[in-house]
């Protein structure tokens, strides 16, 4: 018996319940979904070996990560046509996430000051190569190991390997025992369907548990396996070419009659609820040829059934099959669920190729993260991870400027790039550190296994092991240094209206007062970034040409490392505002800073979608890594018969040199009263950043940030 | 040649196919009685007051010398004492206060419509003059019109088509589209609710269909107005006879826009007119089809 709707309604409704448990048992969170639910009380807990009470390094990763895998909950669903969810936030479990043993004390001063995200000791955030896995199974990924073993014989290299093996053995345990559990209650079920369910999902994995998966359910249920085991050891959720990556399973699977496209969409309904990994659908493969195929549509209907929290990005690209990008604008319309986002491969590629490397490559980097790309299995980025915050630049710059006298904007430009240059080569000191010693801190066990290169070198991904190392510095508050420039440049240079000293008054005031509002709105009404050759939007200019200058300055041939600039501030906008104060764009003190690239709120009168998909365009770094259009799309505009409209939007702003689209379509409406109560709508998900998230797991600021964004527009 | 515009607007979707920039030119010899641009009546500049901006600082009743602004409610503005100084739209942080009208001259006005040239490319889309009455600034118009076509733009003009034939005529080479305003048949009736009758409309109409030029013809639905059937069959009867490219939209009146004549200091004709009722136009747009004449082009 079929009834796959029915089946995905109540995987729906279980959904809700978890995320609404996750909230009473955890409170709210300011990030992805993840799929992760609440596991049970008291069951594990980490094995600290440092005093400071946290764990560091292989031995204690590996013992953490079996140990919890030994004793990680059994799930099943028998509506669901795959077995296992995750519950434990591994790293996020211990108290600190840095090793004292390699302190990096000497930057913290400017860490602080210029109030940089370094991400040192962050994890994750490239992509594995799924296809190896899939071509491997558990088994094989074994056997590769064991190549590589007899290869690389020192002590230590030994050592690395066997940990690799018992981590995938503590993965094959933790599928047995789903094996078993289906077994066991297939064996007590009186109801022959869901009896005939379980015996199926036990068959399913048993054979996937050492074999590499041969059907469509199977390589489904081996991926996830992969992202649980991944998600829980360092929250990983990178994703990959899904519709390439499922198509030979799919194709082989319907010329021998196993499955038909009901039931296609059915697994694939399944697989994304799991988790909403970061998936890419479309776009040319290495040779520059459209992958999309059929599967490619039938995710995108398995969404559509689904509609939960989604990272699904549609690559577009001239080949790309017209009908993929018409179908899934009517899915992002009719759902109005933040999904699918959308990548531009033009830029994206003849970005990357100005590192130095080939087409062919570039194609290969596809959408896996919040505001990332990466080669699969590839390359080690450190994407979305290490972020300067120039709202706080400009602050330390400015009031630099007011103390040395005879201010302008022309000294103010010195001492901004000069603070810039400091902060950029500290973030890029960070990475240095943390490639130095990461190993010795949080050794990537889980996304070593679908690297190429770890088991070949003998050494980890972090430290060496990689292929490629592309390391990401992104700027965040680009639009409010920009506006703070152009506003003291209009107000006070050319029209005199008024001094350095009436403007530095009202920052260090806040604004309070009559006086202090009247100067707050005169700045605020200034020229600004986002409006087409503003002064605004020379400044903003001005900002990244010096910041892709810096970044790219950071970059060790010799070491093979290759620093890339973006601008992006994932939901670090509020904790950045929080750091500086009044700033001359007539911005409040401590409020958060603009999002990623975007120009703030209310930048222009009309038009607003073109003139974002216009300056975002033109602000792109133009290195390979992403500026992207956070775009609040208007709900009574984003219609069924404006979806040919938004299409042309959406292909233009890449013609123009975009390279990512993140769409939001809120009803004003819903949205308040969402904020009121938001239990009465458990299901509203918006896009945050690069991610979507349920709006009643938001925090209460997180919320106010949301409708602020809508209510601006 | 220099026009006087009220905006440009970005993102037009309902002026034309596809995504287009709207270039909205001041003054118009109809002042129709539910008009929602009531901005673009006049030719000359007004000064727009949008208390909802206003913080209540007082900058411009200090440097108003004619004594014609006070502190109300928020502030209120005697428009017979003002004499359009513009001391007050100067002193204004909030843009609270802002003059409506500005002159533009026609190579401006086309750099500003190119702008988004690759959106009207993607989109099918292209740019659209309307007002006020665009052809009461022929010679501006035109001048916009070739600028645009000579960079290979999709053009499309709103016009009221009261102006002489020959002025027409002589713009027939530079536009694409022709979206021609027919609000009641009854030429006395047009007169009573625009000022003018509507019998060289119709005359223009016909030539213009006549000529082969693309056409929408619009009628705006508004209640107690032309929101029978009768009223809509005698307009469906006039364009039934037109030869050529003709396509008919009926319109539903909506009260958007109605607090432009509070912030401009004008009467409001139709003030507390609500939105006509949406069931109203779908039954109403059932007419035109009995004539065998088509919605959209």
């Amino acid at each position: 018996m079929k009834n796959y709707d029915e089946r995905i309604a109540r995987l729906r409704a279980r959904k809700l319940e978890q995320t609404q448990e996750k909230i009473e048992v955890e409170g709210t969170l300011d990030e992805d979904d993840y799929g992760r639910i609440v596991p049970p009380k008291g069951l594990w807990h980490i094995h600290p070996n440092n005093p400071d009470g946290s764990f560091y390094g292989y031995d204690a990763w590996a013992e953490n990560f079996c140990s919890l895998m030994n004793i990680h909950p059994v799930y099943i669903d028998p509506d669901d046509a795959f077995a296992g969810r995750w519950m434990y936030f591994m790293s996020k479990m211990r108290p600190n996430k840095w090793n004292p043993d390699y302190p990096y004390d000497h930057l913290k001063a400017n860490i602080n000051k210029y109030d940089i995200i370094c991400g040192i000791g962050d994890d994750a955030h490239f992509a594995p190569d799924y296809e190896m896995g899939l071509r491997l199974g558990w088994g094989g990924l074994i056997s590769r190991i064991q190549h590589w073993k007899k290869i690389n014989n020192t002590p230590e290299q030994q050592h690395f390997y066997n940990l690799h093996i018992q981590a995938i053995q503590a993965i094959q345990g933790w599928i047995s025992r789903h094996v078993e559990e289906a077994r066991n209650r297939a064996k007590i079920c009186d109801d022959l369907d869901i009896r005939t369910r379980l015996t199926e999902l036990a068959d399913v994995n048993e054979r996937i548990i050492n074999n590499p998966p041969e059907t469509l359910r199977e390589a489904c249920q081996w991926i996830i396996w992969y992202h649980l085991a991944s998600r829980t050891y360092n929250r990983d959720g990178a994703g990959g070419q899904i519709d390439s990556l499922l198509r030979p399973f799919y194709e082989k699977d319907k010329a021998a009659g196993i499955i038909d496209d009901e039931t296609t969409i059915y697994y694939l309904a399944c697989f994304l609820i799991n988790d909403p990994v970061y998936w890419q659908l479309g776009g040319p493969d290495k040779f520059g040829n459209d992958q999309t195929s059929q599967i490619s549509f039938l995710i995108l209907e398995a969404a559509d059934r689904i509609n939960t929290s989604l990272n699904i990005t549609v690559r577009v690209h001239e080949g790309l099959d017209p009908k993929l990008l018409h179908k899934s604008v009517e899915y992002l319309v009719k759902n109005k669920n933040g999904w699918p986002r959308f990548s531009g491969d033009k830029a994206l590629v003849e970005g990357f190729m100005r590192n130095g490397f080939s087409a062919e490559l570039a194609r290969q980097r596809i959408a896996v993260g919040c505001n990332w790309m990466s080669l699969p299995g590839l390359e080690y980025t450190m994407n979305d991870l290490v972020k300067v915050n120039m709202a706080r630049v400009f602050e330390v710059a400015y009031y630099e400027t007011i103390a040395t006298g005879n201010p302008s904007t022309k000294r103010l430009w010195e001492h901004f790039a000069r603070h810039l240059k400091i902060a950029v080569h500290t973030a890029a000191e960070g990475i240095r550190h943390h490639l130095k010693y990461q190993k010795y801190n949080e050794p990537e066990l889980l996304l070593n296994l679908l690297s190429h290169g770890p088991f070949e070198k003998g050494t980890d991904v972090s430290s060496g092991g990689a292929e490629y190392y592309n390391l990401a510095i992104d700027g965040a508050g680009l639009a409010i240094a920009a506006d703070s420039f152009s506003a003291l440049e209009q107000r006070i240079e050319h029209e005199k209206r008024l001094t350095w000293e009436q403007i530095t008054e009202a920052l260090q005031n806040d604004f309070t007062g009559t006086e202090g509002e009247k100067i707050r709105q005169l700045l605020r009404n200034s020229e600004r970034y986002g409006s087409e050759n503003s002064i605004g939007e020379q400044w903003a200019l001005r900002i990244r040409d010096e910041f892709v200058t810096l970044v790219r300055q950071e970059s060790e041939p010799k070491l093979d490392r290759c620093f890339i600039p973006g601008f992006f501030s994932w939901a670090n906008t509020i904790g950045f505002g929080r750091s500086v104060g009044a700033t001359p764009d007539g911005r409040h003190a401590g409020t958060p800073i603009s999002h990623g690239a975007n120009p703030s709120p209310g930048f222009v009168t009309d038009g607003a979608s073109l003139s974002l998909a216009t300056a975002i365009a033109r602000i792109q770094p133009g290195y390979g890594n992403t500026a992207p259009m956070q775009w609040e799309l208007d709900p009574t505009f984003a219609q069924e018969e404006n979806v040919a409209l938004i299409e042309s939007i959406i292909k233009t702003h890449f013609e123009m040199g975009g390279t990512l689209i993140n769409v939001n379509i809120m009803d004003k409406q819903k949205v308040l009263e969402a904020h009121k109560d938001p239990s009465k709508y458990p299901d509203l998900v918006v896009r945050v950043t690069g991610f979507t998230a349920y709006f009643a797991m938001l925090s209460p600021e997180f919320r106010q940030l949301v409708v602020d964004r809508i209510l601006e527009n | 040649m220099k026009g006087t515009i009220t905006a440009i607007q970005r993102m037009s979707i309902h002026d034309g196919p596809g995504i287009r920039s709207t270039l909205f030119l001041k003054g118009c010899n109809l002042h129709c009685a539910w008009c929602h641009n009531p901005e673009t009546w006049s030719s000359s500049p007004q000064i727009q007051y949008i208390s909802s901006k206003c913080i209540c600082c007082g900058s411009c009743i200090a440097v108003c010398r004619e004594q014609a602004l006070s502190f109300g409610h928020k502030v209120v503005i005697d428009r017979e004492r003002c004499t359009y100084c513009g001391k007050c739209i100067d002193a204004c942080t909030t843009n609270a206060m802002m003059w409506i009208g500005r002159e533009i001259d026609s190579k401006e006005a086309i750099d500003k419509l190119l702008l988004d040239r690759c959106f009207y490319k993607n989109s099918g889309g292209g740019i659209t003059l309307s007002g006020g009455e665009p052809l009461l600034q022929a010679e501006f118009s035109r001048e916009v019109l070739l600028g645009c076509m000579n960079e290979g733009i999709h053009t499309a003009i709103e016009t009221n088509l009261t102006t002489p034939w020959n002025i027409i005529q002589s713009l027939l080479p530079l536009v694409c589209l022709w979206m021609c305003d027919l609000k009641i048949a009854n030429s006395e009736k047009h007169r009573y609710w625009t000022g003018i009758g509507n019998k060289r409309i119709i005359e223009n109409l016909k030539r213009l269909a006549t000529e082969g030029s693309n056409i929408i013809v619009r009628t705006p639905i508004i209640p107690g107005v032309n929101d029978t059937e009768k009223d809509v069959d005698a307009l469906c009867k006039i364009i039934a006879e037109l030869e050529g490219n003709v396509a008919y939209e009926l319109l539903g009146f909506h009260a958007l826009g109605f607090e432009k004549f509070e912030n401009l200091g004008m009467i409001n004709p139709m003030k507390g007119k609500t939105s006509l009722n949406p069931e109203i136009l779908s039954h109403l747009k059932q007419i035109p089809n009995r004539f065998g004449i088509k919605q959209k082009l």
